[in-house]
């Protein structure tokens, strides 16, 4: 933790806390994550409590109760949102609590009468509507929120990961090493990135960890990049060398004191990796090379929106929820750039 | 200087082969190519009883697949199969579409106007609003107006343009029926007085291109911007204010010149754009360019589209840095690319 510790990263920190834009938008951003993932307990079929002749039970996480449990004569999962109507209409003390969001992601809730997509509706509960299989918008966008956000961050992890390493021995090793991974960037940053994506992902249909390693293989390049520059500029610093006289390893004078060095500036990428995470997820879901069908997403949730075009809420509810992410993002984004860089002054002023 | 120029030109052979080796090898290692393609179609028709009947029984026989083989050149191995094609790319022969059985060269040459239309376009757009912009704003930093128009730009730079172009098609053409649903123009157009085609081709266009304009506008524009404010707290500057120059003179005299050497930096991934397009915006607003041949080319595993587009996208991907570098060196005279004195 003496990263955190030393005067310089504390100064930034307090720049940070300065803008307050950012600053708010760093907090609304996290509280937004982790509820996300607490997103079972927000949009889910099953309650969050039932209470059914005196005992409690917490049907949300664990194996499914069957309907028998609830005194009703049926071996499946009930329906638990009519249990509720039955319990309160019963009037025996039983009751049902549910989640704000009675749906699950993936239950299709078709009305009576009505084609899908239903309209946003507060008696139905849908309140954001549904969409073309009946199944809650508002429900999905939480889900694929959190599917998007895992997947930016890990497959942030992954790149960082790879560039931090091969740009590290880049800079610190030079000679035929560099000049090789110099052609392989070169290459790799010429790629059409989504265009190759595309082509890949279209002949192996790819799930989470597959999209993940497709993506993560061609998007290493830019961190590997500029870790190579950082390295090469501390190698040649006096301290380096100091070390190089008392003897340090090279590992040790690459994890003790070039790492700790280069690494921090990292740090000003980081929102801009998560925007683009979020936004090339989207795009290849939209365009039907993304994750597999039934799990939520905000781009196949636009793709039904251009195809229903009259129903308005599809597009609506996802174009405002990525402009609030990507919008706190973009300011979270800008407040760390502004303390490690502090703001530019005029003479005229 | 010239030097350092046809260097980067031949360093592109090298990078070119590299790029279009690696998706060559991925269309072909990878199964669900145009003969799997075909068999299952095959199979279907020989189910169906559509016309196909007559193709033994359904599936294809082992001498047809021998010949279908030889027709794609999945017969040789990888290598020799990539340098025959390469060879074929080097006399500007692209191959046949596996879709249309048409030359890959004159599909792609027919979806040309339209792209170059969108990219001048765009490009000519950008350069006019965003580098008067970015001064404005880099100039008044602070100031109402700088504050108003960097929440526009904000939201520009925050959100993709696909989502952008998304919600506009939606609400204005879905929704309100202001601007037409998509295509680069309307059925009758041959029809039209030269007058109504213009107005019919932007009415057509106004939508895609505020998308397209959205995502370069808003960098384009705070490069500029902050290329600005750079300079305006540079040394030079403060020389300039000391002896006396206005605010206005000394940026017009001193710091523009400085501060367009990062948007220059940019000109060239533009120009790919220029003709590539986006096969997003193009997808979504059912524009027939070659973004959209693109895209349905992989979906209908027509790989010479894909490869014939792959070449030159990444061709004109190339030479744009070169030509970044070259406006570089136009607009700043102390750059001297690859010379001896550093």
């Amino acid at each position: 933790m003496t990263l955190l510790r030393n005067p310089v990263a504390q100064k930034r920190w307090q720049r940070f806390k300065q803008s307050r834009r950012g600053y708010i938008s760093a907090w609304l951003l996290l509280v937004l994550t982790t509820l996300s993932f607490g997103a079972e307990l927000l949009a889910n079929h099953r309650p969050l409590l039932v209470s059914y002749q005196g005992e409690l039970y917490f049907p949300t996480f664990g194996a499914q109760h069957s309907g028998k449990d609830f005194g009703l004569d049926i071996d499946y999962e009930p329906n638990y949102r009519e249990l509720q109507k039955q319990f309160r209409d019963a009037g025996e003390g039983n009751w049902v609590l549910m989640p704000p969001i009675p749906f699950g992601p993936l239950e299709n809730d078709l009305i009576a009468g009505d084609f899908p997509p239903h309209a946003p509706s507060l008696t139905t509960r849908h309140y954001l509507g549904t969409d073309t299989s009946g199944r809650d918008v508002l429900a999905r966008l939480i889900y694929g929120f959190r599917t998007a956000m895992l997947f930016s961050l890990v497959l942030l992890v992954f790149n960082y990961a790879i560039g931090v390493a091969i740009g590290c021995m880049m800079g610190y090793w030079g000679g035929a090493f560099d000049l090789f991974f110099q052609r392989i960037i070169e290459i790799w940053s010429n790629v059409p990135f989504l265009y190759v994506i595309m082509i890949v992902a279209s002949i192996i249909t790819p799930g989470f960890w597959t999209l993940l390693f497709i993506m993560a293989f061609f998007g290493w390049t830019a961190m590997t990049w500029y870790m190579r520059t950082a390295t090469y500029k501390e190698v040649s610093r006096d301290y380096v060398m100091a070390a190089r006289a008392l003897g340090a390893s090279g590992s040790r004078i690459v994890f003790r004191h070039i790492l700790p060095n280069s690494v921090s500036t990292l740090i000003t990428f980081v929102p801009f990796s998560v925007a683009s995470g979020i936004t090339a997820l989207t795009a290849l879901d939209y365009l039907g090379f993304g994750l597999p069908a039934p799990t939520p997403s905000w781009g196949e949730l636009l793709k039904q929106g251009t195809e229903n075009m009259e129903s308005l809420w599809l597009v609506g509810s996802v174009v405002v929820a990525m402009t609030l992410i990507l919008m706190l993002v973009a300011y979270v984004g800008e407040a760390i750039r502004d303390a490690y860089d502090p703001r530019k002054f005029s003479f005229y002023e | 200087m010239l030097g350092y120029f046809v260097r980067r030109g031949l360093l592109i052979i090298p990078t070119f082969i590299g790029i279009t080796l690696l998706v060559f090898s991925i269309t072909r290692v990878v199964p669900g190519g145009p003969i799997e393609r075909m068999m299952t179609q095959a199979q279907l028709g020989g189910e169906a009883g559509s016309l196909h009947r007559s193709e033994g029984g359904g599936t294809l026989s082992d001498e047809q697949l021998e010949e279908l083989k030889r027709y794609y050149g999945f017969d040789k191995p990888l290598l020799s199969s990539y340098a025959s094609w390469l060879k074929q790319v080097l006399r500007f022969d692209l191959g046949l579409s596996t879709r249309y059985q048409d030359p890959v060269w004159d599909i792609i040459k027919e979806r040309f106007p339209v792209s170059v239309f969108y990219g001048v376009t765009t490009l000519v757009l950008t350069y006019l609003v965003c580098i008067p912009l970015g001064l404005l704003k880099g100039m008044y930093h602070g100031s109402r107006f700088d504050n108003l128009s960097s929440a526009v730009v904000f939201l520009g730079y925050a959100l993709p343009s696909y989502v952008i172009g998304i919600a506009l098609i939606s609400v204005f053409a879905g929704y309100y029926d202001w601007f037409p649903l998509g295509g680069f123009v309307s059925d009758n157009f041959e029809e039209l007085s030269p007058l109504a085609k213009a107005k019919d081709v932007f009415h057509h266009a106004a939508l895609p291109l505020i998308a397209y304009l959205a995502g370069s506008f808003a960098v384009t524009t705070l490069m500029m911007k902050n290329a600005l404010m750079d300079n305006l707290s540079a040394d030079y500057m403060r020389t300039a204010a000391a002896k006396g120059l206005s605010l206005g003179k000394s940026v017009r005299r001193h710091a523009l010149r400085n501060s367009l050497i990062p948007v220059a930096t940019s000109f060239g991934n533009n120009i790919s754009l220029l003709i590539g397009g986006s096969f997003l915006i193009e997808t979504i607003f059912n524009i027939d360019g070659i973004g959209l041949l693109g895209y349905e080319a992989i979906i209908e595993r027509d790989y010479p589209i894909v490869m014939g587009i792959l070449v030159i996208s990444s061709l004109l991907y190339l030479i744009g840095n070169i030509l970044s570098d070259i406006c570089v060196a136009i607009v700043d005279p102390r750059i001297r690319f690859g010379g001896g004195s550093r």
